[in-house]
């Protein structure tokens, strides 16, 4: 009796002992098998012809980027150990050694230049050039250190290096199989290897047992496309999918009373805004923009549309992005006010204008444009309202054929706000504010490397922004997942569907 | 016969063929797929550069001579979201369709054909109320609409169906039977009123006179000739059944040739976009072709040459 009593304590003292130190105790093999359930599925699995957000938040699952994120959306080492810009044009990465390809080669500096080369290529004609377009070549510096020289100085190339973009391929096994080959037969380094896909019908995923992050905790991971909503709700209560996502805010209440389903949200970094023609008439006149943003009220739209699973934004700034400014207030919903500033800025009786919006993109537009539309039709503005298919309006926007209002998102690749101000006043493409104090503001932030001293700086520029206006700020809704109890899962705060985290219950 | 044949094969050729032109048309006018494929932190020279790698910049003349060259050698390009030869990608995916479509059609006559004949037969009566009553329903339900019924109903509630996707046997029940209902309302209606005008004929009365059963007359002297009218407009309605594919694949997700026409269009995939236009027409016009031929064989008094 007192020997097991001791025992006890010993086991007791051990497991404790082990927590505390974070010693693993021992690593259960993968096992199981999780049924999920997407609204859509990749284009392809070569890294450099992503089509879509919906592609390249998902094929990290099969490799691992330079860089990566973690659970707070802070950028973390991945097959990168560290990072440092030797001067302004030249980043230098060590890299983990020990990594291998899911057919066994080793990933080391010649796989990156290989890949980073092969981006570049204009023969790749590679869909996500843009995102990799100031690299100017690659050095190999030591089997496991690469330098990437930029064409000018860019601060964001450690994220540009993550996992979206900065996917790495095994040389030998992309040269073996070819263009056409790499799109079905993908070879990385990622927690779960490809074993079979079947186009519009499932993929198969299996775990690679010898990740260098540890083993993922479930052995096989069925994905099937589920375009319509109601039947991928359906495949979920029925039990024939364990996750999915997306689930439509206005399902959410109802799969919330289901006690043998879980959902999870989190705010993605999509930020939801209408763009102002600042070129135009009565645009080109801040208190007609400030009137705009004092017309809508985004709460009701959030609380109306989005059931609540939103977040009202107060500026282009979203919450989870470096240097957020909590103390910015949005701009209050205030019609009479509103109206006093169109009657200063010489419209007491408002204007007539058109707005475009469309449908058929990653999220709804349409809806919250017309719920705008009605506000603004309340202090004078009638705007009338053009619904577009998404591919017909986005040729639109690039030839700068949309109307002076616009509603429009934009994924925050880079959880980064300098990234996305600088696209957002580009003056071309749909969007035509340009303001050279902002473009200075954003030049000093992009050459202060060290993100806790650049996060501060993002202050004076929301405040800029927000005075200016030269858009309807809007807000950022909440990706939605929906669960079976028996899986665990948390979504992550950058959109990546990163399923390595993935458990099943015991 | 065989001049026949020769002829409507040449006609189908030209049909193919013109079609491939419109869509290519279509499709070209509409814009081209720079702004869909590429991420929307993309600059104008990026796009630029794109559309030329591509050769999207080209006159369209030069653009439709080279598809055509590509064309007559069944090499439709390289797909620009799936990075596959187009072709291949489609005929991959031809038998979902079939066995959806074909197991629609069936589903279609087999109901059809019993209740247009019931219909008839006791005109006026219950049987035949109730009959156009459902055809009625059949005919002015959207098929969208039903098919997510049935999903809420056949399997969220019951448990007895699959949701979506393709497997077993069990998977192709709602799809096809939500393809379906317009062509069974339809047929059940044409069924129903060619055997009415038949019932009418001299030869009915001479086998009825004559003191054969009625069940005899109706399925041995009425019925085959009323059917040759149903196997027109079955062959006529194969177009539509593959429209109605196209938006019921797409609610079930069934890996068919439409779902992955209608999701190349709207990425503006145009390689995927001219491979599936010709061989839907190509299936249409043969589809067609089959027949013109079975009708001739139904009914021998109508002369080809």
């Amino acid at each position: 009796m007192r020997l097991e009593r001791s025992i006890r304590a010993l086991a007791v003292l051990v497991a404790a002992a082990t927590l505390a130190l974070g010693v693993p105790v021992v690593e259960a093999a993968p096992s199981g098998e999780v049924k999920i359930g997407l609204a859509a599925e990749p284009n392809t699995f070569d890294p450099h012809l992503t089509v879509g957000r919906n592609t390249q938040i998902f094929v990290v699952n099969v490799y691992d980027g330079l860089t990566a994120r973690d659970t707070q959306g802070h950028l973390i080492p991945a097959l990168a150990e560290s990072w440092k810009r030797l001067n302004p044009t030249t980043w230098q990465f060590a890299l983990r050694r020990g990594v291998k390809f899911h057919n066994g080669d080793d990933f080391n500096a010649d796989s990156v230049k290989f890949t980073l080369d092969r981006a570049i290529n204009p023969e790749t004609k590679a869909t996500i050039i843009s995102e990799l377009s100031t690299i100017a070549g690659t050095e190999v510096v030591d089997p496991y250190t690469v330098n990437v020289i930029t064409k000018s100085p860019d601060f964001l190339m450690p994220a540009r290096l993550g996992e979206l973009f900065g996917l790495m391929l095994s040389p030998k096994h992309t040269n073996a199989v070819g263009k056409e080959g790499i799109a079905i037969k993908p070879n990385g380094t990622g927690p779960f290897k490809l074993v079979a896909w079947t186009k519009n019908e499932q993929l198969v995923l299996e775990a690679n047992e010898g990740y260098w992050r540890g083993a993922p905790k479930v052995k096989r991971i069925v994905v099937r496309p589920i375009l319509e909503d109601a039947a991928r709700i359906a495949a979920l209560q029925t039990g024939e999918v364990d996750l999915i996502a997306p689930v439509p805010h206005a399902r959410i209440a109802e799969l919330q009373r289901n006690n043998r389903l879980a959902i999870k949200t989190i705010p993605a970094p999509r930020i939801f805004h209408v763009t102002i023609d600042v070129r135009k008439p009565p645009f080109d006149n801040v208190k007609v923009r400030q009137a705009l943003n004092h017309a809508i009220d985004v709460n009701a739209i959030v609380k109306s549309l989005y059931f609540g699973h939103a977040t009202r934004l107060a500026t282009v700034v979203d919450r989870g992005a470096l240097g957020y400014d909590a103390s910015i207030a949005p701009f209050p919903y205030d019609p009479a006010k509103a109206k006093a500033l169109l009657a200063e800025a010489g419209f007491p009786n408002g204007f007539e204008t058109e707005f475009d919006s469309f449908t058929g993109s990653i999220a709804d537009h349409a809806k919250p444009a017309e719920a705008i539309a009605g506000y603004l039709r309340k202090i004078g503005v009638n705007a009338k309202q053009n619904v577009f298919e998404f591919s017909a309006f986005g040729p639109r926007r690039v030839q700068n054929k949309t109307a002076p209002l616009f509603i429009y998102s934009i994924g925050n690749a880079y959880l980064e706000p300098s990234w996305v101000i600088r696209w957002m006043t580009q003056g071309g493409l749909g969007m035509h504010y340009k303001n050279a104090r902002l473009d200075e503001m954003l030049t000093r932030i992009e050459a202060t490397d060290d993100p806790k001293k650049r996060a501060p700086l993002y202050g004076d520029v929301q405040k800029l922004i927000m005075d200016e206006a030269p858009f309807i700020f809007l807000f950022q809704a909440d990706a939605v997942f929906g669960m079976s109890t028996r899986i665990d899962y948390t979504p992550r705060p950058d959109e990546t569907q990163w399923l390595y985290p993935l458990a099943l219950r015991p | 016969m065989r001049a026949y044949v020769a002829t409507r094969l040449a006609t189908a050729v030209f049909v193919v063929v013109g079609v491939s032109l419109v869509s290519f048309l279509l499709t070209f006018l509409s814009g081209d797929p720079a702004e869909i494929m590429l991420p929307p932190g993309a600059t104008a020279q990026q796009i630029a550069t794109f559309r030329a790698q591509w050769g999207f910049d080209d006159p369209l003349p030069v653009q439709y001579w080279r598809f055509l060259r590509r064309a007559v050698h069944g090499d439709f390009g390289v797909s620009l979201r799936h990075g596959q030869p187009s072709l291949p990608l489609i005929a991959a995916r031809l038998p979902a369709t079939f066995q959806l479509t074909v197991t629609a059609m069936v589903l279609a006559i087999v109901v059809a054909v019993p209740l247009g004949v019931l219909a008839a037969t006791h005109r006026g009566g219950p049987v035949d109320l109730a009959a156009m009553g459902v055809a009625l329903l059949g005919q002015s339900v959207p098929n969208f609409w039903l098919a997510i019924m049935m999903i809420l109903v056949f399997s969220v509630s019951w448990g007895l169906l699959p949701t979506s996707g393709r497997g077993g046997p069990l998977h192709v029940v709602m799809p096809a039977l939500a393809i379906a209902i317009n062509l069974m309302a339809l047929l059940t209606r044409l069924v129903r009123s060619t055997m009415i005008e038949v019932l009418a004929e001299d030869y009915v009365r001479t086998g009825r006179a004559k003191g054969l059963r009625e069940v005899m007359v109706t399925a041995r002297h009425a019925l085959p000739n009323a059917l040759i009218p149903l196997v027109t407009v079955i062959g006529l309605q194969f177009g539509f059944i593959l429209g109605g594919a196209v938006v019921i694949e797409t609610i079930f997700t069934w890996p068919g040739v439409g779902l992955f026409t209608i999701q190349a269009i709207l990425n503006r995939d145009y390689p995927v976009v001219q491979a599936a236009v010709f061989i839907l027409a190509t299936g249409v016009v043969i589809i067609n072709l089959i027949v013109d031929l079975l009708y001739v064989w139904l009914d021998p008094r109508i002369r080809v040459g």
